[in-house]
């Protein structure tokens, strides 16, 4: 202050007594107990609660049967439970080292067997001490290890990934942005293990938060954290509840992930990421209505075109077919008949309908009678395509289950939509070319078939969209197929109608 | 003369606190009119009035200031304008005009900060035409052949430019001021008076209110002042405008050419030939020490030699700036050093000036060491160069670590058994002095071996050798015993002769008992949070204690320092014993403090000097009932002890609040907080009795640590009376409303005030529905006002923080305290508490302690209001990022809420589905 004394102010002298400071340095105390009694307070009255709701119990089978091999394993594991449990008490040099040693004898006995003791680990008190393992600030190999045993015990019975309840809230934890990727993708595998157990187990990580951690995981390009996060995701949002999956689309950079990620090379990657849009797809009108207006359906077609592993083909096709059958802009507005896209999926189409594997024929056949389903000017392209005489043919000698794919394709291209309220149309062009191809006997076949799964999927043909071609069919001129319809509505409108569904 | 001084004071504080602005209309209008004859009229008038306040006549002086003050109440614009011509008239004696300044001086700028906001309303809204009149008049002052009026006409100056500057309402004042030093036939003390007013504007003003062209001007103005061929007077007052305008040379001193050139000019002032030009230039050169530190580098030769020159045959002031001058540089690389340790990565220059001059810097400081006055252990206060010296070298130590021992010791063995006592105690300063720095492997083995040496010197025939000794062994278990991390210099072989020595010193001449004192505090300091550690103190306990309290009841000490060394000392022993060993000596010490406590309520009380005396006795006593207390309430069973003389207890403390009439008393109070918490529900059949002091308490607006203190025993008592509060929360409520909106209510207090708000509502549940409608607002504005601080002051960042704090803990508490029942009370105050928390995340500076509070009222307020908050905590994408951060945090504790939060947000989504 500009006032008189104009000398500077003086340092405090370092030999200077005891007395003030003390003095205020025991107020300064008195009044922090205060606080930390009001902080101790809150945090009981917090904590207190989430006792209550973590409330779980795990039955224990006790009806294992026991081998001696077996019991061997079982001895080892509870001893190495103990030791675990000896390693995090201990506080000495070289803790950390000592647990991370526990933590691995534990992994490897519970990855070994055919059989894991997972229950002896259960049962011994393992899921406390390794969610211990899991506390904030430990170090990486540590935080691995014990996620990894986790993720064992995960794949385990019902009750056992049960047991899991306890470390979920910090296996979710470590799966932020910020944890090394090893370990966000070791615990996101244990959480996607957990997931795949259940909807009530889904639900539950629903609530803590696991979703959003995990899209984020998506978002980067390292391809191993990608394929867990999209192996974990496809887990969580499984349903039945679409809701998981209806959030899952519209966090940010979601869809930016899941086309980036498909166009990668990697097809182990691209298979996960499929899955992922394979759920959306089937569960979520609102993620099916993003989707479709992406170039996603060009990129599946892409990738089915070019692909030949099963693995990735299999969710692809799934992923077309739910997008076709989910929302009719794909069809009235994307595979639009004389667009490239919609010759390109039918060429992929026809080339899957060549494979070899009847997984594949059947889905393929499932996703073409979703195409069939469209407009007449769909049907008119697949009947003129490739895939005509592959349809034929497979009616004639494909299994059951194919067959009735099958039959829905070929149900579907003899009938046009309603026009109003007025009954369907049939095309009789396309018919009666399937029955000049010889197609009529594979379709009798297939109905005339003694086995009961082949008969109700000929029952389903027909409930579906058969039942009033069939009513016409009886007057038909053809007398193979008037003869065939008639037997037809004997057998299984007749005296079996009803029975059983 | 003293009498004159009082009278002065007395009626410029009058006047300032006179917080009514009376509108003259009829003055206003007519002002215009106004003739200078009637002004000067006026003016005699006032004259006689200042003189007569000064007055050694109490009751012409009454009088005066009565006049004086309906004259201000009545008039002010015309007493204002009348000071200033009061001031700015040579013909008036200078009594008057230096009363006529300061009134002026204290109508525009006060000590406390709700007062100086009004007098700057004041000033502003005031007419235009009345203000440039004033500043005209204290302008002209400024020429004034009386050097007082001018110096005086200076500060007011400043006050005003504080005020307007900023405002942009005075832009002519730097010209203004600077014409006066260009004009080449002005009188030097023009020039003198002028530079006074350019340095005390750059003191009040802040640095960038100016344009770099005023500032560039100022600075050559002001250098050009301290020339050696100006006159002394005027030299002196550059070189202190200077001191206050460094801050502003920023860009300046970036210049390497503008830079050289005030370096220069520094360091020939440094030598002028009148010691106080000297010193000024010294204070410059510690100032740029601090400021500049990173662009000294090329200058550090020449100001070492200046700096060894003064210290060694300088004036005692001079030489002191030149310690001073090495202080700094200390504090700047230390600080440097703490920054580096902190945070690897940025780094700022670092350029080891303390370890470059070492060779030569220690051994200089250890020569002001022998420069010590004869009688400096008795009086307080005293600096002189050994003592700034050993502070230094103190300070070297900290700076270079290992590196100055061996520079030290042969200083030390040298002299430490010299036959003059000079020596001795330099050798023991030193090494008293060194203590801090050097690493523990470094010093234990020669503290070690010194410890014996030092134990005997408490035997030394010389006073000022065993206080420094004393002093020295306590540096020595401050800073080298520490059994809680493995290192200690005391050992089961030396205790015993430690305890033995310090017993018998303690009973030496005050100033070396005080410093025994001091031993003893560190020495069972050592122990805090290690209560098996202090065991071997266990068998010294009784006789410690009752040396302590022998101590404290000496009655050779001419102050009560010595008392209270001794029972702040008995607290530290108390506190760090272990209780289970020591409950017993403790309960037995508990009836000796009562006892003494009680004694000072008999005390006669004749004088308010007896009256203070027994309010500090009564202080240091409650003091160590607080420690008692609440270390004996530690443990359940330590704790029935408590509980036994509980009834006995309050009712001393009681007969202490009844003490005063007026005021409550501080550690009493503190003391009561530590017992409430002690006696739990059983705190309720007190309250009938004590609640009229805690009122008291609450209502003490002028002695703000009391009101803190009292918030403060208000959370304790909510603690442990829980829903028994609720016939007290009414008023208590009512009385924190209104502290919270006092004006005159120092600030610190108000967080105090929100935390409670939470204790309150936790302990009364449901019952604080009935405040949420006042409280809210309130915790809404306060939320405003943190939005509001200015990041740049540091002082208001933290108290933005413990704001913020309080704020969260207040939601934190009211939503706990609803959760059962009536949640929904808080539905329509969530958005905005959401709003204040989203800004408190997204703070760029955001405290630790604040992001725990805040992450924590997050998960309240999602646990209390469940799937009812689902909307709003829907939109929230800051919400997941922050709690992500947190969660990645180093601090487990935050960690911790931080997951549980997450959980409840979790549930908000997860209940309805």
């Amino acid at each position: 202050m500009a006032d008189e004394s104009t000398a500077t102010p003086r340092r405090d002298p370092i030999k200077n007594p005891v007395g003030i400071t003390a003095a205020q340095r025991r107020r300064q105390n008195a009044v922090s107990v205060g606080k930390e009694r009001r902080e101790a307070l809150f945090r009981t009255k917090r904590l207190c609660r989430v006792g209550v709701s973590s409330d779980m119990d795990a039955p224990v089978d006790s009806d294992m049967m026991i081998e001696e091999e077996q019991s061997i394993l079982e001895a080892q594991t509870s001893s190495a439970v103990e030791e675990l449990k000896i390693a995090i008490a201990f506080q000495g040099k070289g803790a950390v080292q000592k647990k991370v040693n526990a933590l691995r004898d534990l992994r490897r006995l519970l990855s070994r067997s055919e059989f894991p003791p997972i229950e002896t680990a259960i049962t011994c008190g393992a899921i406390p001490l390794l969610a211990q393992c899991l506390s904030f600030g430990s170090q990486d190999e540590q935080l691995l290890e014990a996620a990894w045993c986790l993720t064992n015990i995960a794949a385990g019975r019902p009750e056992e990934t049960r047991a899991l309840l306890p470390a979920l809230p910090l296996l979710i934890a470590h799966i932020g942005e910020k944890s090394s990727m090893l370990v966000a993708e070791q615990c996101a595998w244990a959480l996607g293990n957990v997931a795949g157990e259940g909807e009530d187990l889904r639900h539950i990580l629903l609530s803590q938060g696991a979703l959003l951690p995990l899209a984020k995981m998506m978002f980067p390009n390292k391809g191993s954290t990608v394929r867990t996060a999209g192996w974990a995701l496809s887990n969580l949002i499984k349903g039945p509840d679409p809701k998981a999956a209806t959030e899952l689309i519209k966090i940010d950079g979601v869809v930016e992930a899941i086309l980036r990620h498909l166009r990668k090379s990697d097809e182990e990657l691209v298979t996960e990421i499929a899955w992922v849009v394979v759920y959306l797809s089937a569960l979520s009108p609102v993620a099916t209505s993003v989707l479709v207006k992406t170039d996603l359906l060009q990129l599946l077609v892409e990738r089915l075109a070019t692909s030949n592993s099963l693995q990735l083909l299999i969710p692809v096709l799934r992923s077309l077919g739910n997008l076709i059958a989910g929302d009719t802009y794909t069809t009235n507005a994307v595979l639009v008949p004389g667009h490239e896209l919609t010759d390109n999926i039918i060429l992929a189409l026809v080339k899957c309908l060549k494979s070899e594997h009847r997984v594949l024929k059947k889905e393929t056949a499932w996703v073409l009678s979703n195409i069939a389903a469209g407009s007449v000017g769909h049907k008119h392209l697949i009947y003129k395509s490739e895939a005509m005489p592959l349809l034929i043919q497979l009616l004639k000698t494909a299994p059951f289950d194919i067959k009735k794919e099958v039959a829905y394709v070929v149900g579907n291209l003899c009938v046009a939509p309603a026009e109003g309220s007025g009954r369907p149309i049939l095309i009789f062009d396309h018919l009666v070319s399937f029955v000049r191809n010889g197609c009529l006997r594979g379709f009798i076949d297939l109905v005339r078939s003694a086995d009961i799964e082949a008969a109700r999927l000929g029952l389903q043909f027909m409930e579906l969209d058969g039942i009033d071609a069939m009513e016409r069919f009886q007057f038909h001129e053809n007398e193979d197929l008037r003869n065939m319809a008639n037997q037809l509505v004997d057998k299984y409108f007749g005296e079996d109608y009803g029975l059983d569904s | 003369m003293e009498v004159i001084i009082a009278g002065m004071l007395s009626i410029a504080c009058l006047i300032q606190n006179l917080s009514l602005v009376i509108a003259d209309l009829q003055f206003q209008i007519y002002f215009g009119y106004w003739t200078l004859g009637i002004l000067e009229k006026m003016a005699v008038e006032i004259t006689e009035f200042l003189l007569s306040a000064q007055s050694a006549d109490l009751k012409v002086r009454n009088e005066a200031e009565g006049r004086l003050r309906q004259f201000q109440e009545q008039n002010l614009s015309g007493f204002l304008l009348s000071l200033s011509i009061e001031l700015s008239n040579d013909g008036k004696p200078i009594e008057s005009r230096r009363l006529a300044g300061i009134v002026l001086k204290n109508s525009l700028d006060a000590k406390d900060a709700t007062t100086k906001e009004h007098l700057v309303h004041r000033w502003v809204s005031s007419d235009v035409s009345l203000r440039s009149q004033i500043k005209g008049l204290l302008l002209n002052t400024l020429g004034s052949s009386v050097s007082e009026a001018g110096h005086t006409a200076a500060q007011v100056i400043a006050k005003i430019a504080s005020i307007e500057i900023p405002r942009k309402e005075w832009p002519e004042l730097i010209a203004s001021l600077l014409a006066n030093m260009t004009q080449q036939d002005k009188p030097s003390s023009l020039k003198q008076a002028t530079l006074e007013a350019l340095g005390y504007v750059c003191e009040e003003i802040s640095h960038n209110v100016l344009v770099q062209d005023e500032v560039n001007s100022v600075l050559t103005a002001v250098v050009q002042g301290m020339n050696v061929t100006e006159q002394s007077s005027v030299r002196l007052a550059a070189t202190t405008a200077l001191y206050n305008a460094l801050d502003f040379a920023q860009t300046n001193f970036e210049n390497e050419h503008e830079r050289n050139y005030i370096m220069k000019v520094v360091c020939e002032t440094a030598m002028a030939k009148e010691a106080d030009i000297r010193q000024a230039a010294f204070e410059c050169l510690v100032s740029i020490a601090s400021t500049y530190y990173d662009v000294l580098e090329p200058y550090m030769q020449t100001l070492f030699e200046l700096t060894a020159n003064a210290v060694k045959g300088d004036e005692e002031g001079v030489a002191l700036q030149a310690i001073e001058f090495w202080s700094s540089i200390c504090d700047e690389e230390i600080e440097l050093q703490d920054f580096e340790t902190g945070e690897t990565g940025d780094s700022y220059p670092h350029s080891r000036f303390i370890e470059k001059a070492l060779p030569l810097l220690v051994p200089m400081l250890l020569e002001t060491l022998l420069k010590q006055d004869e009688d400096q252990d008795q009086e307080d206060d005293i600096w002189n160069l050994a003592m700034a010296g050993g502070t230094c070298l103190g300070l070297v130590a900290r700076t270079v670590g290992d590196a100055i021992v061996p520079l030290v010791m042969p200083f030390v063995q040298e002299n430490i058994s010299k036959p003059d006592w000079r020596s001795r105690e330099a050798a023991t300063y030193a090494f008293g002095s060194i203590l801090e720095g050097p690493s523990v492997e470094k010093l234990s083995p020669m503290v070690v071996s010194a410890l014996e040496f030092l134990l005997n010197a408490m035997r030394d025939q010389n006073s000022h050798v065993k206080d420094t000794t004393a002093w020295t062994l306590s540096r020595i278990f401050e800073l080298l015993h520490s059994p809680a991390t493995g290192f200690s210099v005391i050992s089961p072989a030396n205790l015993q002769k430690i305890m033995a020595v310090l017993l018998e010193s303690i009973k030496d001449s005050p100033h070396v008992a005080e410093k025994v004192c001091g031993a003893i505090y560190y020495l069972a300091q050592g122990y805090e949070g290690f209560e098996s550690g202090s065991s071997v103190l266990t068998p010294y306990l009784p006789e410690i204690i009752s040396s302590l309290i022998a101590t404290a009841e000496r009655t050779d000490a001419n102050d009560s320092k010595l008392r209270s060394a001794a029972y702040e000392t008995l607290n530290e022993v108390v506190r760090c014993s272990n209780l289970v060993e020591s409950s017993q000596i403790i309960t037995q010490l508990l009836p000796v403090i009562m006892n003494k406590l009680g004694q000072t309520i008999e005390l006669q009380i004749l004088s308010s000097d007896d009256r203070e005396k027994q309010g500090d006795l009564q202080a240091l006593l409650c003091g160590v009932m607080q420690v008692i207390i609440q270390k004996l309430s530690s443990t359940d069973e330590s704790k029935a002890i408590i509980f036994q003389a509980a009834d006995q207890i309050m009712m001393l403390f009681l007969k202490v609040f009844a003490c005063r009439s007026s005021t409550v008393h501080e550690e009493a109070m503190l003391a009561i907080g530590a017992f409430a918490y002690a006696t739990g529900p059983e705190f309720g059949k007190y309250m009938p009795e004590f609640y009229k002091y805690l009122e008291m308490g609450l209502q003490n607006f002028e002695e703000y640590q009391v009101c803190s203190i009292s918030v403060g025993a208000v959370g304790d008592i909510c603690r442990a009376m829980d829903d028994k509060m609720l016939p007290y929360c009414d008023n208590i409520m009512s009385l924190l409303l209104k502290d919270l909106s006092s004006a005159d209510l120092h600030r610190s207090v108000k967080p105090p005030i929100f935390s409670c708000f939470g204790d309150i509502a936790l302990a009364i549940g449901v019952h604080f529905e009935k405040y949420v409608p006042y409280a809210m607002p309130m915790m809404q504005g306060a939320a405003e006002v943190c939005a509001q601080i200015d990041v740049n002051d540091e002082e208001m960042v933290e108290y933005g923080n413990q704001l913020k704090r309080s704020i969260f803990e207040a939601y934190s508490g009211i939503l706990q305290g609803f959760k059962s029942s009536k949640a929904e009370i808080m539905l329509p105050h969530a958005q905005h508490l959401l709003k204040f928390i989203e800004v408190v995340a997204k703070d760029a500076h955001r405290d630790e302690s604040v992001v725990r509070a805040a992450v924590a009222v997050l998960g309240d307020l999602a646990d209390a209001l469940g799937s009812n908050v689902k909307m709003l905590f829907k939109d929230l994408a800051f919400c997941s990022e922050f709690l992500g951060e947190c969660l990645q945090s180093e601090d487990e504790q935050l960690k911790e809420t931080a997951t549980w939060t997450q959980g409840m947000i979790g549930r908000v989504f997860s209940v309805c589905g």
